[in-house]
């Protein structure tokens, strides 16, 4: 197989047993030096991660599964399943995690009932042919592991001369006879034969470190042999009388230095992100189906690997094949990681963009998406957390219920839609229970009037998330406001800037990182004007609604025209939407 | 009224505070400024125990130390169901009474490593980790074969006994005494489920974790 115990980094060896990995457990590994945590979500998916918290170095391995997402024990950061990606700090509840802060991750593979894992990921995980070749008649069955204050080598070199019973006959008097066969890098098959008995066991050689290895046997039972507990007993015995002896031995031995495996950093968070209308993604259209009147439902499923980790309230760009660029939200809950789902609503008139999704993309087909940019971030420590959609404007919001329903916080979803054919993600809402209340087919006023009865009681402790139609939104905004609700409780997200955006006006922009001046003439945008002289910007929807491509505005007045920030944050005038406002003052300074 | 001459850091006034938040009873603490006071040693305490040690409990006039003895009253007096001290069966009580004992050995490596290294005692520290490694290998054996039993706990019962409050601070907080449980799978997966046991109380060190088994995005 090539593999050696001298280059543990270099080949796939086992970390844990299968049954190491109960529910909402987190198993601590090792593997050449590096420190594993190693868990089981509870959509079976199996993690193998650096066991260190990127933050305070705090291990992973005595944080808390909670079956979709790893917390830290220390200050309750949380990493995805699957990618490893920090979704939550709360220390900063309203922000979104940078995709950068990311755990180290591992393979996994599930095989022979271990759990394997390479710190390389080269090759592909051994196959043992015992195991494999009478795998349809036979049981196995995992053995107790036992770590070795030993070198591997040391520790394969005695298990060649290991000795048990067969499993039908352990009586101490049998004295079997052992045939051994060697698995060069791996471990040592051994079969056990008294009299008409045999039975064969793998023992797998874990290099945990250069001083440190753990044993893991596999027994191969014979159809319908009975492996009860004094099997397991006798081998449990049997490789605590070899360690006894291994370990005696090492002491006299020169012990090897430990391995030191270097910890990389995080990456720098100048990634493609900041590239303007990246879409470094390619997704398949896994599933593509009817979820409501006039609403498909799209899963994109990776094309190799796991998709980049997310937050409640995040979107993605999707570049259709009409050349178009459009966002729409993820409708996933935090342990849901395996594909993402999406809501499309066949726009009357549609520009092209809901058209060439409901019409020509087909399942099977690849398209291309951006990361998750989430500029509509879930406080998860609100005592109470109201959401309020409307239409299509469900699908954030429905991401959003599917997280904080996962915490014992009170919430309550009310989804306002014109009829019940109209309901979309009937299955989703459903599961949610009773805290998903739906208003069917309300008028104007009377949606007024079940918004003012929703938000008349306000609460320090509360949180509104609002996400619907602009007049829908509009609505539920002044209604928020008259009943006494803080701009900084109310959240929302627009899906369109619906209001004219005017760009007649002349002006200069200074960057003062940048040290440059440049003027922006009537026709043109900010974000085109800094595109144009080279400055990368990030942007998405590119009319003011999503709140990609803000800066910061150092000095000067900004013309707002945007539908992303509230009234207190526009007259705050410290933020401007580069894609569709401009300038009241002849200048604006910008921190770019 | 229960009255714990208590110390916060303590592994054997925890083990008491852990078994009556479990069993719901009331009690009043009286803190004892363990360190760096030595206020266990001086001539007052030891007016209530002449060891000079702590825990000790005051049960309306009915004073008693030591932790695992505390316990056994405790049980026997609080736990209407005989369970946490299971007098009914005479081997669960046997086993019981054994691996309390096991808990003294525990107490005498792993804690003690942890006071050594935490509270100024001084120790031949490499010796008592030693210790508790050889402790910690057996019990990590007894719980993996306990599993492969379908039984959870350090006694062969469908339920916990005081002999698992006894040992599960000494384990929990031995990383404190520089004793990693990398080592001991089966014994990560027990304290996680005395971490689960309802009435479960933390300690500095010692967290509480979320259940199990929430049903997913449960309605109310």
């Amino acid at each position: 197989m090539g593999l050696s115990l001298r280059h543990p980094e270099n080949g796939w060896f086992p970390v844990a047993a299968a049954e190491d990995l109960p529910l909402r457990h987190v198993y601590a590994g090792q593997l050449a030096g590096h420190e594993l945590a190693i868990w089981r979500a509870d959509d079976g998916n199996i993690n193998v991660w650096e066991d260190r918290c990127v933050h305070r170095g705090v291990r992973l391995s005595i944080g808390q599964n909670d079956g979709a997402e790893l917390m830290c024990q220390y200050h309750g950061w949380r990493y995805a399943n699957r990618t490893g990606g920090c979704t939550y700090i709360p220390a900063h509840p309203a922000d979104a995690p940078a995709q950068t802060i990311c755990t180290r991750t591992f393979p996994a593979v599930e095989r022979y009932g271990l759990i394997w894992s390479s710190i390389d990921s080269l090759g592909d995980v051994p196959t043992v042919d015992v195991l494999v070749d009478v795998r349809d008649t036979v049981e196995l069955v995992v053995l107790r592991s036992l770590p070795f204050d030993a070198t591997p080598d040391h520790v394969m070199e005695r298990l060649a001369g290991h000795t048990f019973a067969p499993a039908s006959n352990l009586r101490p008097d049998a004295e079997p006879a052992i045939a051994c066969d060697p698995m060069p890098g791996l471990g040592v098959a051994l079969t056990s034969t008294a009299g008409r008995h045999s039975t064969t066991v793998v023992f797998f050689v874990q290099p945990v470190d250069a001083d440190r290895s753990i044993v893991r046997p596999v027994l191969v039972a014979s159809d319908g042999e009975a492996i009860d507990l004094d099997v397991l007993i006798h081998h449990a015995h049997a490789l605590d009388d070899l360690r006894s002896l291994v370990e005696g031995e090492a002491k006299s031995r020169e012990k090897p230095p430990k391995l030191s495996p270097p910890f990389e950093s995080v990456a720098d968070p100048s990634d493609a992100h900041r590239e303007p209308r990246s879409a470094p993604l390619r997704v398949r259209v896994a599933s593509k189906y009817d979820t409501a009147t006039g609403i498909m439902a799209f899963e994109l499923a990776p094309l190799g690997g796991a998709l980049p980790s997310f937050q409640p309230g995040a979107h993605i760009d999707v570049h259709l094949p009409n050349g178009l660029v459009r966002q729409y939200s993820l409708t996933n809950g935090p342990h849901e990681t395996d594909v993402y789902r999406i809501g499309v609503k066949l726009a009357i008139p549609s520009t092209g963009g809901s058209t060439c999704l409901h019409e020509n993309v087909r399942e099977g087909d690849v398209l291309a998406i951006s990361e998750p940019h989430n500029n509509f971030t879930l406080r998860r420590d609100a005592l109470q957390t109201i959401l309020i959609a409307g239409g299509i404007g469900v699908t954030p919001l429905l991401s959003m219920a599917k997280t904080i329903a996962r915490t014992g916080l009170d919430w309550m979803l009310h989804y306002f839609v014109q009829a019940t054919d109209h309901v979309a993600f009937a299955p989703d809402l459903d599961r949610l229970g009773d805290r998903v209340a739906t208003h069917l087919g309300l008028g104007a006023d009377e949606t007024v009037i079940e918004l003012e009865r929703i938000l008349a009681t306000t609460s320090e402790h509360a949180h509104v998330y609002i996400c619907g139609p602009a007049p829908m939104l509009d609505a539920a905004r002044r209604v928020a406001s008259d009943s006494g609700w803080p701009d900084s409780s109310v959240h929302f997200e627009y899906f369109e800037n619906t209001s004219v955006v005017s760009d007649s006006s002349e002006f200069e922009i200074s960057l003062a990182r940048s040290a440059l001046t440049l003027r922006v003439r009537s026709g043109e945008t900010i974000l085109e004007v800094l595109r144009a002289n080279g400055v990368p910007m990030p942007s998405s929807c590119e009319q003011g609604a999503c709140g990609t491509c803000f800066v910061r505005v150092i000095d000067g007045i900004p013309d707002h025209q945007d539908v992303y920030m509230n009234d207190a944050e526009h007259a705050g005038n410290d933020r401007v939407a580069t894609c569709v406002s401009r300038s009241l003052s002849d200048r604006l300074i910008l921190d770019i | 009224m229960i009255t714990l001459y208590d110390y916060i850091l303590s592994v054997n006034c925890y083990k008491l505070r852990l078994l009556m938040s479990i069993l719901d009873v009331e009690y009043t603490s009286v803190p004892i400024d363990f360190y760096p006071g030595w206020e266990h040693k001086g001539a007052a305490f030891k007016k209530i125990n002449r060891l000079g040690h702590i825990p000790v409990i005051d049960d309306d006039g009915f004073v008693l130390r030591d932790s695992h003895a505390i316990m056994v009253y405790l049980a026997s007096k609080y736990d209407p169901a005989r369970r946490w001290y299971p007098v009914d069966d005479a081997r669960l009580l046997g086993e019981t009474a054994s691996w309390l004992l096991f808990a003294e050995g525990t107490t005498n490596t792993a804690s003690a490593a942890r006071l050594h290294v935490n509270l100024g005692y001084d120790f031949d520290l490499a010796a008592v980790q030693a210790a508790a490694h050889r402790l910690f290998r057996v019990l990590d054996e007894h719980l993996w074969f306990q599993e492969h039993r379908r039984l959870d706990w350090v006694a062969s019962a469908g339920h916990p006994t005081i002999a698992d409050l006894a040992i599960f601070p000494d384990i929990a907080l031995s990383e404190e005494g520089g004793i990693a449980r990398r080592d001991y799978p089966a014994l990560r997966r027990w304290t996680a489920r005395v971490q689960r046991i309802p009435g479960f109380t933390a300690m500095p060190g010692i967290f509480p974790i979320a259940p199990a088994a929430v049903a997913e995005n449960r309605p109310s």
